[in-house]
């Protein structure tokens, strides 16, 4: 697999180690080289207990302006997979922040997007 | 271990059947007297207290004193419940399957069996258990709870979350 250049892994955190099943979710931050606002803070939603008890996946996308002080508002889920996702996705969107815009900078007007993909992943042997 | 013990009590607690109560109905009119077998009642609270002991002890009284199958179900679904929870598990089946012979329908013996199965690394027999239970009651939260310790212990899983901000996901990507 090649990754083009203008994808950037973020960041890439093993929370847990193999054979062991851990309630941290490993996170996988992926983003444009190119984006309007750069992220400061990302904050990862919680995967809802019951979402994994009942062996639940999803995908939820959330849309947001942010404001100069890179304060997301304005959250609104835009598509979602399961409704049991939502409310972290937004909780997320909520606690994360972006780098703040100099004062002759306009702020753009345009919502930025996350999709949040919540998956369960094996760690069987 | 002790979050281990404090779930499993919580599942219990949802398996723990209330003892029917004696006591007139018509259309119109319930009146509810009381509970019939108050050993049987009073086993059900400690049970549901935590305190196992007791439980088992006022459920086991109050079976014998059982006048009818109800009483008798609920009261060998509960004690199979507090046997569990005194992790004696093999009796605690033999208790669940005695409900089971009076009553093939009862949810609740064949979640608290299940569970007694998982605890025992019977899996096969814990899978036919939740599936039985959740044919009779497919809302059971604590069979649903047993099902998840059933995967947890055959095919444990880690959550990962992907954050995407990437404005349209290449296609192009994997080559």
């Amino acid at each position: 697999m090649i990754v083009s250049n203008r994808l950037l892994l973020f960041a890439s955190v093993l929370l847990w180690t193999s054979g062991f099943a851990s309630d941290e979710p490993s996170v996988i931050h992926l983003a444009d080289q190119g984006s309007e606002r750069i992220p400061l803070s990302t904050v990862a939603p919680v995967y809802p207990a019951i979402a994994q008890r009942d062996r639940i996946e999803g995908d939820v996308q959330v849309c947001f302006n942010v404001d100069r002080k890179g304060r997301p508002y304005r959250i609104a889920v835009r598509s979602s997979t399961n409704r049991v996702f939502e409310k972290p996705a937004i909780r997320a969107i909520r606690a994360s922040r972006y780098v703040e815009l100099p004062k002759e900078k306009e702020v753009p007007g345009i919502k930025t997007c996350r999709t949040f993909r919540f998956r369960l992943e094996s760690v069987a042997g | 271990m002790i979050i281990r013990q404090f779930v499993l009590l919580l599942v219990l607690l949802g398996s723990i059947s209330d003892v029917p109560a004696s006591g007139q109905e018509d259309s119109q009119i319930k009146t509810v007297i009381g509970p019939s077998n108050i050993d049987l009642a009073d086993g059900a609270t400690a049970l549901r207290a935590g305190n196992a002991e007791d439980g088992v002890r006022l459920t086991q009284r109050g079976l014998n004193s059982a006048s009818n199958d109800r009483e008798r179900v609920a009261g060998h679904s509960n004690l199979c419940a507090g046997l569990i929870m005194l992790e004696r598990l093999d009796e605690a089946i033999v208790a669940c399957n005695r409900a089971l012979e009076i009553d093939d329908g009862h949810w609740r013996a064949y979640s608290n069996r299940a569970l007694a199965n998982v605890k025992l690394e019977r899996y096969t027999d814990a899978q036919r258990d939740i599936a039985t239970s959740e044919s009779i009651n497919p809302n059971a939260r604590s069979t649903k709870v047993i099902k998840s310790m059933l995967l947890d212990a055959t095919d444990p899983v880690a959550p990962s979350i992907t954050i995407d901000d990437r404005r349209k996901p290449p296609a192009d990507d994997r080559e």
